[in-house]
């Protein structure tokens, strides 16, 4: 699923801490499948959330989000979150999301400028994230050129067929 | 140019053929792939997602890629069965030699016990604890099932090259592990992502001292801390270990003296107290004194970061002449069937039984909700590589991390103690 980076989104704001572990995110040992992954992600932390989550809703979080195991979070945009915005990411669940496509930013300081929630809006292509009420913003990373390109072909391995095709077709 | 063993290793391996510094994204040339039980999403089903209507066209290199079905064996459902079937048929049609689903154990180690990393080489898994392979001087790094997909097409990803921090361990290597309690140690003092998106490099008077088995836990923790690499240098115990493993060339690699480090932080091992990660985070670490009479109802050892000899071993020392408490449940999981043959054959497993441990099948159930579920307000102690909420069923029960003798100290004991006051062999 292509991830359109230039698009700005605006959505009310779910807030997290520190560290919050895939464990949490996608517990799929206990429940294997998307189904139930959808009725239970992020309880570990917000019993509530699979329930009042809706399509649009931002996820902000701490530092560290999603370390632990290697695994994506797709059930987070399948349970219609448009953004996760955090202070830091975990470099797996980092490479995850790159690697399907799932919208996700690092603005440090992030935590310091939008309550639980609040309505935030992402910018990518100004570069900041903004809280439209208060006023405030903060600015977000960009990533380089490669990355952008692999959000742009919907993830790694639409990426890959791309190369894929482009290389035989030089081939033959 | 100085270059740490991080930009040592991504110049090495960089696809443009220039040398690399911290902070450069790179493509590099991997040497060696690991897919683990996850092995049908990479070869099959992100095959299809893409397009690939036949599955995946082709593998880059049928000889470096290695397939260990580890979490999956035995199998405990259906399901499991179904996907190792499908494992089974993919692995065939695309040539892949390396299999192993007929032997339990944890990926991490086999490919250790038979040798199918070695130093200097960058080697990619799709688990996180692939980083463990730093121990024998090899890149070792945790990636994605998506990235894995374009590894075994094409044999290259892309990578930042990560900033490193020198961790210098100094002091003498006691008569039991202790690799355990200093990254458990370091997590409490320095934060659970005090290495985040580093190469951790070690040095200091210990790591000569340090067994083969104590490096692995140290660097598979590696990313508990948040690292990319944990790197050891190549040594003699390094070399000892190889021999026999691998009849393969290999060019360790080793920082420059005047590298440059983001960070560097020093422990004198003397200094440090057994201590114990608290519920839900691994850097939420006290001294074991402050947490004395909390009772368990289970412990384990085991998982790529304590189902090591040495760990087993210890245990054993603890347990001989001795009981399990009453009312707990103590599950030892050798991490490999290789591992597990040696401690048969050092008589450790009739010491562990007449002590009432229940010594299970090699494997990463034991650090899963797999196998010891924990039920509400249960609380257990283990020595294996994650305390988060529900990581042993119930989001209810506590669970703290400790080293293998403090876990079987407790285990003994019934509740957390000073290993001391249980055992007095060290």
């Amino acid at each position: 699923m292509a991830f359109d980076l230039n698009r700005r989104i605006r959505g009310r704001v779910w807030k997290f801490g520190d560290s919050i572990e895939t464990d949490a995110i996608n517990p799929y040992y206990r429940y294997p499948t998307m189904d139930e992954l959808k009725q239970h992600t992020m309880e570990a932390y917000r019993p509530e959330f699979p329930k009042e989550v809706r399509p649009g809703d931002i996820l902000v979080a701490g530092r560290n989000f999603g370390c632990g195991s290697s695994r994506p979070g797709l059930v987070l945009r399948e349970v219609g979150v448009a953004a996760i915005v955090a202070e830091s990411v975990a470099r797996l669940f980092l490479r995850n999301s790159i690697a399907r496509a799932i919208p996700i930013f690092m603005a440090p300081g992030i935590t310091g400028v939008v309550h639980d929630g609040e309505t935030l809006e992402v910018d990518y292509p100004a570069g900041v994230v903004r809280n439209p009420v208060s006023g405030a913003s903060i600015e977000l990373r960009r990533f380089p050129p490669l990355i952008e390109r692999i959000f742009a072909a919907g993830g790694l391995p639409e990426f890959a067929r791309e190369r894929y095709l482009r290389e035989q077709a030089l081939a033959s | 140019m100085a270059q740490t063993m991080a930009e040592k290793l991504f110049s090495g391996h960089n696809l443009a053929g220039k040398p690399v510094r911290a902070g450069d994204i790179i493509e590099a040339q991997i040497d060696g792939a690991m897919v683990h039980y996850h092995a049908s999403e990479p070869m099959h089903d992100l095959a299809l997602q893409a397009g690939f209507n036949e599955g995946l066209p082709r593998v880059w290199d049928p000889e470096r890629i290695f397939v260990l079905v580890d979490h999956h064996q035995p199998t405990l459902s259906q399901k499991q069965a179904d996907d190792n079937a499908l494992i089974r048929r993919e692995v065939e049609r695309l040539g892949i030699r390396s299999f192993h689903d007929s032997e339990p154990g944890i990926s991490h180690q086999m490919m250790a016990d038979y040798g199918l990393m070695r130093p200097g080489e960058l080697v990619v898994g799709n688990d996180s604890h692939t980083i463990s392979y730093g121990a024998l001087n090899a890149g070792g790094t945790g990636i994605t099932r998506a990235d894995m997909f374009y590894v075994l097409l094409f044999g290259e990803l892309w990578f930042q090259v990560p900033q490193s921090i020198k961790v210098v361990l100094n002091g003498h290597q006691p008569n039991y592990p202790i690799a355990k309690d200093i990254v458990l140690y370091l997590a409490g003092r320095y934060g659970d992502d005090f290495a985040g998106n580093m190469s951790m490099e070690y040095d200091g008077s210990l790591v000569p001292q340090l067994s083969i088995d104590s490096r692995m836990c140290l660097a598979a923790h590696g990313v508990e801390v948040g690292a990319k690499l944990a790197m050891f240098v190549f040594d003699e115990t390094t070399r000892e270990f190889l021999r026999g493993r691998t009849d393969k060339r290999y060019e360790p690699i080793a920082a420059d003296p005047d590298a440059e480090y983001e960070k560097e932080i020093v422990l004198d091992i003397e200094d440090m107290p057994f201590v114990v990660a608290r519920p839900h985070q691994f850097g939420n670490v006290a001294p074991v004194d402050e947490l004395a009479g909390q009772r368990i109802q289970q412990a384990i050892i085991g998982s790529c970061a304590n189902g090591r000899f040495e760990d087993i071993e210890i245990a054993a020392r603890v347990l001989k002449g001795r009981k399990v408490a009453k009312g707990v449940r103590f599950l030892i999981s050798p991490a490999s069937q290789q591992v597990y043959l040696q401690c048969v054959k050092a008589g450790l497993v009739e010491t562990l039984l007449e002590a009432g441990a229940q010594v299970v099948t090699p494997g990463c159930g034991v650090c899963q909700p797999k196998v010891g579920f924990l039920s509400d307000g249960e609380v257990c102690i283990t020595a294996t590589t994650r305390n988060f909420k529900g990581r042993k069923g119930s989001l209810k029960a506590d669970i703290y991390l400790a080293g293998p003798l403090t876990v079987a100290a407790a285990a003994v004991a019934g509740e957390i103690v000073n290993p001391k006051e249980v055992f007095d062999g060290i």
